[in-house]
C-alpha cells in the first residue's frame, strides 16, 4: 500500500469513528487529538487498524504520545519504515 | 482522638497543604508544574475576579442565582485554578466538558443556573456555539487568555474577562462555607433523555476524603494519576485526596492518555485510579507485562465491574501495588464500598469472574432488599440500598426523581439511596458481590450510560416510536460501545448514526445503527434485548 493510500485510509477511519465532517480533517497536519477526532476510547481499535495496514505489530513501548497528533505524525511514526510505503516513495 | 473535621469543606485540605508547604508541587499538567503556592495564587485571583464581576446580593433569589460556578475545559491549569477558584469564592463547581456535544453542554449550563463560567483554551473554541440563545449577562473568565477582545466583540451581551482583568490574589478573603452547601454538581446520564444533576454537599465529600486519607496514608511524595474527565466524579478523588495530603496530581494530556503505560512510568505515578476498562485497554495493547510498574504502591479501580482476570494481570505488572476494587454511584459520593485483592483468598471469592465490591466505608450502612424494599435473607440476592454521611441531598431541581431514588424503607427512620444494582451479601463474613443492574443502565468503558437516553435520542432523530439500544461489544465489565436498532423501513441509518454522534458524548454515541425487519419479543411481549445481542453475536 503506498503512502497516499495509507493517509487516505487513516483519514477515513478517523472520520468514520468520530462522525466528523471531512472539512475537519482536510489537511494531514490538522490536529486530531486537540479537535477530539480521536480519543483514548478509540486507541485499541485504532492501533489494531494501524497494525492491519502495516501487516505487523506496533512496538507500543517505542512510540511517543505525540505520534497521535496528526496524520503526518502517524505516517511518520508507523509507516516511515514500512517497506511498501518506502517503495511507493522511492 | 481524631480532630473535628465536620466543619471542613472541599477546599480545606488544599488550603492546609498550601500553608504547610507552598513550594511543594500540587499539579502537573500539559508539561507545566504548579506548586501549591502558585496554584493558590491563581485560584485566589480567579475567586477575587468572580466576586468583583459577579457580585451576589443578600436578597438574591438562590433559585435564580445559585451559588455555583461552571468550569468549562479539560486538562489545563485554567481549569484546575477555576475549580479551586469557584471553591475559594464559596461556590460549588459545575464541570463542563469540551469533549461533549455543545447542545448537551448548553443544556447543563442552562439547567445549573450558573451565572459565571471559567473557561480554558479548549472551552473557548466552543463558547460562541454553547452560548447561542443563552440569556445575557454571563461572566466568562478566561484566566489564561491574554487577548479576549475578539471573543468579547462576538459575545456583546456577556462580560468577557481575560488574564489582564484578573484581580490580585490578595483581594481574596476567605468566607465561611456551609457544610450542607453544594461542593460540586455533576450531570449523569438520565433514562428520560435528560442528564440528571447530582448535588454533592461539602459534608458528603468531606466524609469520603476523611475515610480515604486514613485508609491509604497518602504521603506528600505520592503522585496521583488522573485518568478521569472532570465530568466523572472519580476525578474528585485524584485532585482532592492528593491536595488533602500535600501530594501531586499528574494530569495527562490527551496524547498521554493514548499511551497510559508511558504516562505511569514517565510521571512516576505511585497511586493509580482508573476504570477497569483502562486496564483492559492496557492489557490489549500489551502494556501489562510483568514488572512494568514497580513504582505503583496503590492501584484502585472503580466505575464498573472489575474482572478478576485483569486484576491478576495488573498484579503481575505492578508487583508492589495494593489493589482495591471500589464501588459507588455518584449519589453516594464517589465510592462507598471497597474490597482489597488478596491473591490467595480472592479468586475463590469472585463470582461470575468479577471481583467482589466488599464492605461499606466507615459510617455507611447497607440494606439488601426485595421489590417491596424489605430486607432479603442473608445470602439472598436483592437491590443494594445505602445510607450514611456520603448520602447526597438528591437531584438538582428535580424533587420527583429525588423522591423515587432516595427512599425510606419500611421500618427505617433514615433515608437510603436505591442504587439499582443487584448484589448479594454473603454469609459468615463473605464479601458483597455485584451481580448486575436492575434496569437498562450499563457501563461503557466505565461511563455510566442509560440506554434509555440513547433510545430517546434515536427516536427523536429517526422520527420513530421505538428504538432499542444495547451494549456492544460486551466486555466482562460492561460494553465497549452501543448499537441502536430501528425497525421502521425507509430510514437512513447512516444519517441517524451521524446525528447521534453529533448529539451524544463519544462514549454514548452508538458504534452502529442497524435496521431489523421487526423487533424480537419475549414472553412478556417486551422487546427481547437478549435476542438482539444474540443477533450481533451471530453476525460477529
Amino acid at each position: 500500500m503506498d503512502e497516499k493510500k495509507i493517509r487516505e485510509e487513516l483519514r477515513i477511519w478517523i472520520l468514520e469513528r468520530s462522525g466528523a465532517t471531512p472539512d475537519r480533517l482536510a489537511r494531514d497536519d490538522q490536529p486530531i487529538l486537540d479537535e477530539g477526532l480521536l480519543t483514548s476510547l478509540d486507541v485499541v481499535e485504532f492501533i489494531l487498524f494501524i497494525e492491519s495496514l502495516r501487516d505487523e505489530e506496533v512496538d507500543i513501548e517505542a512510540i511517543e504520545p505525540e505520534v497521535f497528533n496528526s496524520i503526518d505524525t502517524l505516517v511518520e511514526a508507523f509507516f516511515a519504515d514500512s517497506p511498501t510505503a518506502c517503495e511507493a516513495r522511492s | 482522638m481524631r480532630p473535628d473535621r465536620s466543619a471542613r469543606s472541599l477546599r480545606s485540605g488544599f488550603l492546609e497543604s498550601a500553608r504547610r508547604d507552598p513550594a511543594a508541587i500540587a499539579v502537573e499538567v500539559a508539561g507545566q508544574a504548579l506548586s501549591y503556592g502558585e496554584l493558590f495564587e491563581r485560584a485566589a485571583s480567579v475567586a477575587a475576579t468572580l466576586v468583583r464581576h459577579d457580585a451576589r446580593k443578600p436578597d438574591d433569589d438562590p433559585t435564580e442565582r445559585p451559588p455555583l460556578t461552571a468550569v468549562f475545559g479539560q486538562r489545563s491549569t485554567a481549569v484546575v485554578a477555576g475549580i479551586l477558584g469557584a471553591l475559594l469564592r464559596g461556590d460549588g463547581y459545575v464541570p463542563l466538558n469540551p469533549g461533549f456535544p455543545t447542545d448537551r453542554t448548553r443544556s447543563m449550563l442552562q439547567r445549573s443556573g450558573c451565572r459565571a463560567v471559567v473557561v480554558d483554551e479548549q472551552g473557548a473554541k466552543q463558547l460562541r456555539e454553547v452560548l447561542d440563545g443563552m440569556p445575557p449577562g454571563l461572566v466568562l473568565l478566561l484566566p489564561d487568555a491574554e487577548d479576549v477582545s475578539e471573543l468579547a466583540s462576538d459575545l456583546p451581551t456577556h462580560v468577557v474577562l481575560g488574564a489582564r482583568d484578573l484581580e490580585p490574589s490578595a483581594d481574596w478573603t476567605p468566607g465561611p462555607v456551609d457544610p450542607d452547601a453544594i461542593a460540586y454538581l455533576l450531570f449523569t446520564s438520565g433514562s428520560t433523555g435528560q442528564p440528571k444533576g447530582v448535588m454533592v454537599a461539602h459534608r458528603n465529600v468531606n466524609a469520603f476524603l476523611t475515610a480515604m486519607a486514613e485508609r491509604y496514608a497518602v504521603r506528600p511524595e505520592d503522585r496521583f494519576s488522573q485518568t478521569f474527565e472532570l465530568t466523572f466524579d472519580l476525578s474528585v478523588f485524584d485532585l482532592f485526596l492528593a491536595w488533602e495530603c500535600g501530594a501531586r496530581v499528574c494530569i495527562p494530556t490527551q496524547a498521554q492518555k493514548m499511551l497510559p503505560a508511558k504516562y505511569v512510568q514517565e510521571s512516576g505515578i505511585t497511586i493509580w485510579f482508573s476504570v477497569p476498562s483502562t486496564a483492559v485497554l492496557m492489557s490489549r495493547l500489551r502494556m501489562l507485562k510483568p514488572g512494568s510498574y514497580p513504582g505503583l504502591r496503590l492501584s484502585l479501580f472503580c466505575g464498573e465491574a472489575l474482572p478478576a482476570e485483569i486484576v491478576e494481570r495488573w498484579a503481575e505488572a505492578a508487583p508492589a501495588a495494593t489493589i482495591e476494587n471500589l464501588y459507588g454511584p455518584t449519589e453516594l459520593t464517589i465510592a462507598c464500598t471497597l474490597y482489597r485483592w488478596d491473591p490467595a483468598r480472592s479468586p475463590s471469592e469472585c463470582e461470575l469472574g468479577l471481583v467482589p465490591i466488599g464492605e461499606p466505608y466507615p459510617g455507611m450502612d447497607v440494606l439488601v432488599v426485595d421489590e417491596s424494599l424489605a430486607p432479603v435473607a442473608e445470602g439472598e440476592t436483592g437491590e443494594l440500598l445505602m445510607t450514611g454521611p456520603q448520602l447526597t441531598p438528591g437531584y438538582w431541581r428535580d424533587p420527583e426523581r429525588t423522591a423515587r431514588a432516595y427512599v425510606r424503607p419500611p421500618g427505617e427512620a433514615r433515608i437510603f439511596y436505591r442504587t439499582g444494582d443487584r448484589v448479594r451479601r454473603g454469609s459468615a463474613g463473605a464479601p458483597m458481590v455485584y451481580l448486575g443492574r436492575l434496569d437498562n443502565q450499563i457501563k461503557v468503558q466505565g461511563y455510566r450510560v442509560e440506554l434509555g437516553e440513547i433510545e430517546a435520542a434515536a427516536r427523536e432523530e429517526a422520527g420513530v416510536e421505538v428504538a432499542i439500544a444495547v451494549g456492544w461489544p460486551l466486555t466482562p465489565a460492561g460494553a465497549d460501545s452501543t448499537v441502536v436498532f430501528l425497525s421502521d423501513a425507509g430510514i437512513d441509518v447512516a444519517d441517524v448514526q451521524k446525528a447521534l454522534k453529533a448529539r451524544l458524548p463519544a462514549y454514548m454515541a452508538p458504534r452502529e445503527v442497524r435496521h431489523v425487519d421487526r423487533f424480537p419479543l419475549n414472553s412478556n411481549g417486551k422487546v427481547d434485548r437478549k435476542a438482539l445481542v444474540a443477533l450481533l453475536e451471530a453476525k460477529g
